[in-house]
């Protein structure tokens, strides 16, 4: 799954024989980071001790974890774990769902997770002495209504705090200004990560995005139905870019700076049905309803992290595809 | 964006509160069949309260919602047919799996206006199964615009593909109207839509209303045949937008043909503005109420008048008839 160069391995070095927490770890990026971890121990002998946080363990992740003794899955919700295990030297905080469709039905219960949840890792990672870095994952969504295929990390547009479409990124940028907080104050070395679009095996593709809506359509109903007009453009990334980046991010990122992590390659939502139905075959039909005129773009500039890190796309929109694709076709229920 | 207006028919499920879900199996025949020509996007059918609502509380069914659904898909081939689904009355599994494998297009989950959230599951069902999964607000007259527009997002949110806006008790004046349609489309991704009730006389304007503030789904019932007053009348409407250039696909002699089905086969009375529905629009209550109340307060030796009023002063919503009786007893005691 991971094709991994001598230099990788060599910018992964420093995680070696180091104990590293996940929070959140049952998502789709904390099993992506899981099974990187894997790799490396299994495949390098990275001797990586993992502790993975969350309110359940997913079938998926069970696979995963299966009785090994370098992964310690922790049952608990993350606001209410006391101490985290003391030779812990990396931590990535990645608890909270991006599904928007919890955050309207449980508003309160949601935003709390992000804050309080920020909150006590950040109390608790205060106590860790052999701490090296941290890395909170945030969203793109903190980054506000722009419209654009290029946003850099220093580009913010508006929130309206008065509309419950902001729950989610609102609680986002409080949980990056926190944690800058404490970085501030108590010099925590903390990097901000701003995830944007994925599509990978592991996504559920119940999800409400559209990708993930396309290609659930394409393989259950052979019917890609598009509201609009098919302008709006977006961009995706493999997961085995994003593990990989993450992990750069967590030994390379400086503390106190903040990368993109997502694909720069746009592509409107109606060549991605396309493309869809180029891989799957022509019984494939696409509807595209005309009932909207948004045109909108929502794509990561990532020079910085391309200049600073030294990381790159590998796996490009038709591989990601292709390979999510034939994942979905043998794993959707 | 294009001036074209889909234009949903809900005469055999708005129509079915006028004859207390009375419809019968050649009633459907002959209205599918002949709807089905008329090049109108989508016919609702089923009892008044939607799928799996009948019962003693708001009336039974003549026919199950197998025999409607079944009956009017054999006879579409053109126009898709939709349900109207209320969580609660209609569940998952026993229902929407069912009624989908009989072969409805569309599937419009509704709620009480300011309780979007009871719609999720059914919205995420709906969307999962590749299907049309619109989101109702009803009685939006209860509710601020903001509000409003909070739940139509939570709607969007859960996979609605539009928001329709339900003035079931036909009490919106224009202006409440633009003001509400014209934050949604704004607002929202996903199109929006207007269901009017015809019971201040506005059903038209207000639909006309709703198309100019940016509505692109608009709900009718031929000759009107709907609960209480009825609802914007369907084949009124597609000549209006005829006439205003409006985009709806319609063959107009086609739909004239088709009311005159129902004028002949479903109206045993005419449908007119009563003075019943007048009060209710005023009291702000569901215009399926009508009928129970009239039969309670003849039952009661009440005015049926006050019955609405206080069903308005309580802001009751439908499945709360039982209300009704309650009111009654009370308004006879004091007499």
């Amino acid at each position: 799954m991971f094709t991994l160069t001598e230099k990788d391995i060599s910018n992964l070095e420093k995680l070696k024989n180091k104990e590293i927490l996940i929070t959140g770890g049952s998502g789709f990026i904390g099993t992506w980071l899981t099974q990187l971890l894997i790799f490396l121990n299994d495949t390098y002998n990275f001797n990586i001790t993992l502790y993975l946080i969350a309110r359940h363990i997913t079938s998926n992740l069970e696979v995963l974890v299966n009785n090994r003794k370098d992964i310690i899955f922790i049952k608990n919700d993350i606001r209410n774990v006391r101490e985290f295990s003391k030779d812990i030297a990396y931590i990535i905080h990645a608890a909270s769902s991006p599904d928007n469709r919890i955050y309207m039905s449980n508003p309160i219960e949601s935003m709390n997770i992000i804050t309080d949840g920020t909150k006590n890792s950040m109390e608790n990672a205060l106590l860790l002495e052999k701490l090296e870095k941290i890395v909170h994952l945030g969203s793109g969504q903190v980054y506000g209504s722009l419209d654009s295929h290029n946003i850099t990390e220093n580009d913010f547009g508006k929130l309206n705090c008065n509309s419950i479409s902001t729950i989610y990124p609102e609680a986002k940028r409080y949980a990056e200004t926190l944690t800058n907080a404490y970085r501030s104050l108590y010099k925590l070395p903390i990097v901000q990560v701003r995830p944007f679009s994925f599509i990978g095996p592991y996504m559920s593709l119940n999800k409400p995005w559209a990708v993930n809506s396309f290609i659930r359509d394409a393989l259950k109903t052979k019917n890609i139905r598009i509201l609009g007009n098919g302008k709006p453009v977006r961009s995706y990334m493999y997961p085995t870019d994003m593990a990989l980046w993450i992990l750069n991010m967590l030994i390379h990122g400086k503390s106190g700076a903040a990368y993109n992590l997502g694909s720069d390659m746009g592509i409107s939502l109606e060549e991605v049905a396309v493309k869809i139905k180029n891989i799957i075959g022509s019984s494939l039909s696409i509807e595209i309803l005309n009932m909207n005129d948004h045109c909108s773009e929502f794509v990561p500039n990532i020079n910085y992290v391309k200049q600073d890190l030294g990381l790159e796309i590998r796996v490009d929109i038709d591989d990601a595809l292709n390979k999510s694709i034939k994942w979905f076709e043998k794993n959707l229920v | 964006m294009t001036n074209k207006i889909n234009l949903y028919d809900v005469t055999l499920r708005d129509g079915s509160h006028a004859i207390s879900h009375q419809l019968t199996i050649s009633q459907i025949e002959h209205y599918t069949k002949a709807i089905d020509q008329t090049g109108i996007y989508a016919v609702e059918v089923g009892h008044g309260n939607g799928l799996g609502a009948s019962s003693v509380l708001v009336g039974k069914s003549q026919l199950s919602d197998e025999v409607l659904l079944k009956t009017a898909k054999s006879n579409l081939e053109h126009t898709k047919l939709g349900i109207h689904v209320i969580p609660g009355f209609a569940t998952i599994k026993k229902d929407i799996e069912k009624a989908l494998s009989w072969g409805v297009d569309i599937v419009r989950v509704a709620s009480h206006c300011t309780e979007a959230d009871i719609t999720e599951r059914h919205l995420g069902y709906v969307r999962e199964k590749g299907k049309e999964a619109y989101g109702l607000l009803m009685m939006s007259h209860m509710a601020s615009p903001e509000t409003l527009l909070d739940e139509a997002i939570k709607m969007q949110t859960y996979g609605a593909e539009a928001i329709i806006i339900l003035d079931s008790a036909g009490s919106y004046l224009p202006d409440d109207v633009k003001e509400r349609i014209t934050l949604l489309s704004q607002n929202l991704n996903v199109p929006v839509g207007f269901h009017a009730h015809n019971n201040l006389g506005l059903g038209i304007s207000n639909s006309l209303v709703a198309i100019e503030a940016g509505a692109q789904i608009i709900d009718g019932a031929t000759k009107g045949f709907g609960a209480g007053a009825g609802n914007a009348q369907l084949e009124v409407l597609a000549a209006v937008l005829q006439k205003m250039n409006y985009k709806t696909n319609i063959d107009l002699y086609k739909l004239l043909d088709t009311a005159d089905i129902v004028e002949k086969d479903f109206i045993k009375e005419p449908i007119t503005i009563s003075s019943l529905s007048i009060v209710s629009a005023i009291a702000g209550v569901f215009s399926g109420f009508a009928k129970h109340v009239k039969r309670v307060a003849k039952e009661f030796n009440v005015d049926p008048r006050d019955i609405f009023m206080e069903l308005g002063r309580q802001k009751v919503v439908a499945g709360q008839e039982d209300t009704i009786i309650d009111i009654a007893l009370k308004l006879q005691k004091r007499i």
